[in-house]
């Protein structure tokens, strides 16, 4: 497998899903890697440095995201958004 | 041009005749297309780029400055600031600009309806009105690209002003001696564009359908007493108007020149006619109509449009001038009502699914106990130098009272320990403004030292109707039984406990509407100050023989129509005079 081109699964747990706050957080964390972030749910797939993009997947409590990192800090990345996804956003802002 | 009729509700009587002035209010009244040569194309792209980057610094400066025990509200600026450095979002706007070979405004467009069109089949209701933050972000890069901000400060000379809605906050940008009247395509009877308007003493309507189709620079003649813009009028529609504008002077000067004489009915009973005002300045205006004292100082405007909160020193100056200046008059401080639909802008965008059912006035002050211990050290070092009364609004239940309390009587604890001076007797009361709280006034009466019935949102509570919808509006009834009896059953708890009960709602300023209250008893009332005169007048020359009379068979009808049609007829045949000058909140 490629080191530099990940995938892992992540369930959202949170109340409302990946809605305002949650997705400006998932946004400005990806944005710190030089990596492409994708997120993908139901055969959709939007950047997860874009926080437009993020809310109009609309994902809902109990979805099950797929994070998708191509890049050279690929493997960082994924760790990083699978972490804030499964601590419900509220780790370190 | 052609001669044109709008129609809107009235809320400020007056006539104006003039031109009008647009106001974009960050809206797309005033965005246009415009088409651009290949030569311009790099630099209206860089234009939007640094509108972006202007729109994100203020953001971020906004961001920096919220204070530390509201960093909740933080999070929804984090959101905009998100949008904002959305690359996406940014690029496809620049990229407009040069495949349609349009100006940066109207890419944004472009790119602002893209997002709208795929926000739209979003099914979650919650993210997909996340379009309004969307659209909140680009007007903050529209006004930087209008050349920061929004104007609204460049009218020349007297204008009618015309904006989708007029907020107080907004009210506080705006030039007011270069408006003589003003139209907003939003609100409702007792929308806050109305208070304003009254306030300000200029005609204004609200709710008017089709504004949008004018433009800045229009010949019309603004009607305050019947709701109508006409646009472009006729030769006998202007001379028709110039003379009711003519008489409408007249009239005010007669009713000015009698104000100080007492609000006293023929068979000598006296109320005493006070006035609600929020901006210090106003005193002398209320004394100047024979205003007795100050019933409703309302305090959130030293909250708004500045970017920290003012402190204690800062507030106990502005209270102690304001009692000093109406001394010996009595004026009553109302405790920050903040939230719903005045919050403070330093705060961001403050979302709440039901803003009138959510986080204000004393829930608000209860969430942020330092805010609001530092504006009862202000009030309470204040009484100490002037005939001064603390109210709170609000309040919802004895439960709810007592815990105010507690926190009102700590801070007397600390002034007393700290050997500060205030008056250990000054009144202290409530705002009577919701239905769980009329049917408890009984038990409320014994723990407070008088009632203030603020009608504008009994009214909103107990109909439930939202006052500034245009929509529902119409169900705004100060004459439903259930308000009639709501108020009837205060004022009886209140002198049950001998308590003074005051009313401080538009009804007071209706006259359609006073000898009812006149009838129950009421103790005093506070209005707004231009519309002292003119009560008191009608006031002097009822009896409270015919108050009762009247109140007796308004409560005996049960049908609105009827009450509206008892109060009408009195008004018409005692105060003919009157009837042409009074936009009234009773429908006919």
């Amino acid at each position: 497998m490629d080191e530099n081109n990940l995938e892992a699964k992540v369930s959202l747990d949170n109340e409302f899903g990946l809605h305002a706050r949650p997705a400006a957080i998932l946004a400005k964390e990806a944005q710190k890697f030089s990596s492409d972030i994708r997120l993908l749910l139901d055969g959709r797939e939007v950047d997860a440095k874009s926080i437009l993009d993020i809310l109009t997947l609309a994902a809902t409590s109990g979805s099950v995201l797929i994070i998708r990192a191509r890049g050279d800090d690929a493997p960082a990345a994924v760790k990083r958004i699978k972490q804030i996804i499964s601590a419900r956003f509220e780790a370190k802002r | 041009m052609a001669r044109k009729a709008l129609k809107g509700i009235p809320v400020s009587a007056g006539i104006a005749i003039g031109k009008t002035y647009f106001l974009d209010m960050g809206g797309n009244t005033s965005t246009v297309r415009m088409d651009i040569d290949k030569g311009h194309i790099h630099e209206e792209r860089n234009r939007l780029k640094k509108a972006f980057s202007l729109a994100l610094t203020d953001l971020e400066n906004i961001r920096k400055k919220i204070p530390p025990e509201l960093k909740e509200q933080s999070t929804i600026i984090d959101s905009h600031i998100m949008i904002l450095k959305d690359r996406k979002f940014q690029k496809s706007a620049r990229d407009y600009i040069r495949s349609r070979m349009i100006n940066a405004e109207w890419a944004l467009e472009y790119a602002v309806s893209d997002i709208e069109e795929v926000f739209s089949r979003i099914e979650d209701e919650y993210i997909r009105e996340r379009i309004q933050d969307v659209r909140l972000v680009a007007d903050r890069v529209r006004k930087q690209l209008h050349g920061q901000p929004a104007d609204k400060g460049s009218m020349t000379q007297r204008m009618i002003l015309l904006a989708s809605d007029l907020s107080p906050a907004d009210t506080i940008e705006l030039q007011l001696d270069k408006i003589m009247a003003f139209a907003t395509m939003s609100g409702g009877k007792t929308s806050h564009a109305g208070i304003i308007a009254r306030s300000l003493q200029i005609p204004a309507i609200v709710g008017v359908e089709g504004l949008s189709e004018l433009q800045g620079g229009q010949f019309v003649i603004l009607d305050g007493f019947n709701g109508k813009i006409i646009v472009d009028p006729e030769e006998d529609e202007l001379s028709h108007y110039t003379e009711l504008k003519y008489q409408f002077a007249e009239y005010q000067s007669l009713v000015n020149r009698n104000c100080y004489l007492p609000a006293e009915t023929i068979d000598g009973y006296r109320i005493r006619v006070a006035a609600n005002i929020e901006l210090f300045e106003e005193v002398t205006a209320v004394l100047d109509r024979g205003g007795e004292g100050i019933g409703l100082y309302r305090t959130e405007y030293s909250y708004l449009n500045r970017e920290n909160l003012p402190g204690e020193e800062e507030l106990f100056e502005e209270y102690r001038d304001l009692a000093s200046i109406a001394y010996p008059h009595k004026v009553v401080i109302r405790t920050l009502d903040l939230g719903a639909d005045k919050i403070a802008t330093q705060l961001g965008p403050f979302r709440e699914a039901n803003p009138a059912l959510g986080l204000r006035a004393i829930r608000f002050c209860r969430k942020y106990p330092e805010l609001f211990k530092t504006q009862l050290r202000a009030i309470l070092r204040a009484s100490a130098q002037g005939n001064v009364s603390i109210m709170f609004p609000m309040v919802s239940g004895l439960q709810e009272l007592r815990e105010v309390k507690k926190i009102y009587f700590s801070v007397r604890d600390e002034l007393k320990a700290e050997n500060i001076d205030y008056d250990p007797a000054m009144p202290m009361g409530i705002m009577i403004e919701l239905p769980s709280a009329v049917l408890t006034s009984d038990l409320l009466a014994r723990e407070v030292d008088f009632f203030s019935i603020g009608t504008n949102d009994l009214i909103q509570y107990s109909l439930g109707i939202d006052r500034t919808n245009k929509h529902v509006s119409y169900l705004y009834q100060p004459l439903h039984p259930a308000i009639l009896r709501s108020i009837k059953m205060i004022i009886d708890a209140g002198h049950e406990a001998g308590i003074e009960v005051s009313l401080c709602g538009e009804v007071a300023a209706d006259p359609y509407c006073v000898p009812i209250l006149m009838g129950m008893k009421i103790d005093s009332i506070s209005l707004n100050p231009q519309a002292i005169p003119g009560i008191k007048r009608i006031i002097r020359q009822t009896t409270m023989d015919e108050c009762m009379e009247l109140l007796k068979r308004v409560l005996e009808s049960n049908d609105i129509q009827d009450s509206n049609r008892l109060v009408t007829e009195m008004i018409f045949t005692r105060f003919p005079e009157e009837l042409m000058f009074y936009t009234s909140l009773v429908e006919d």
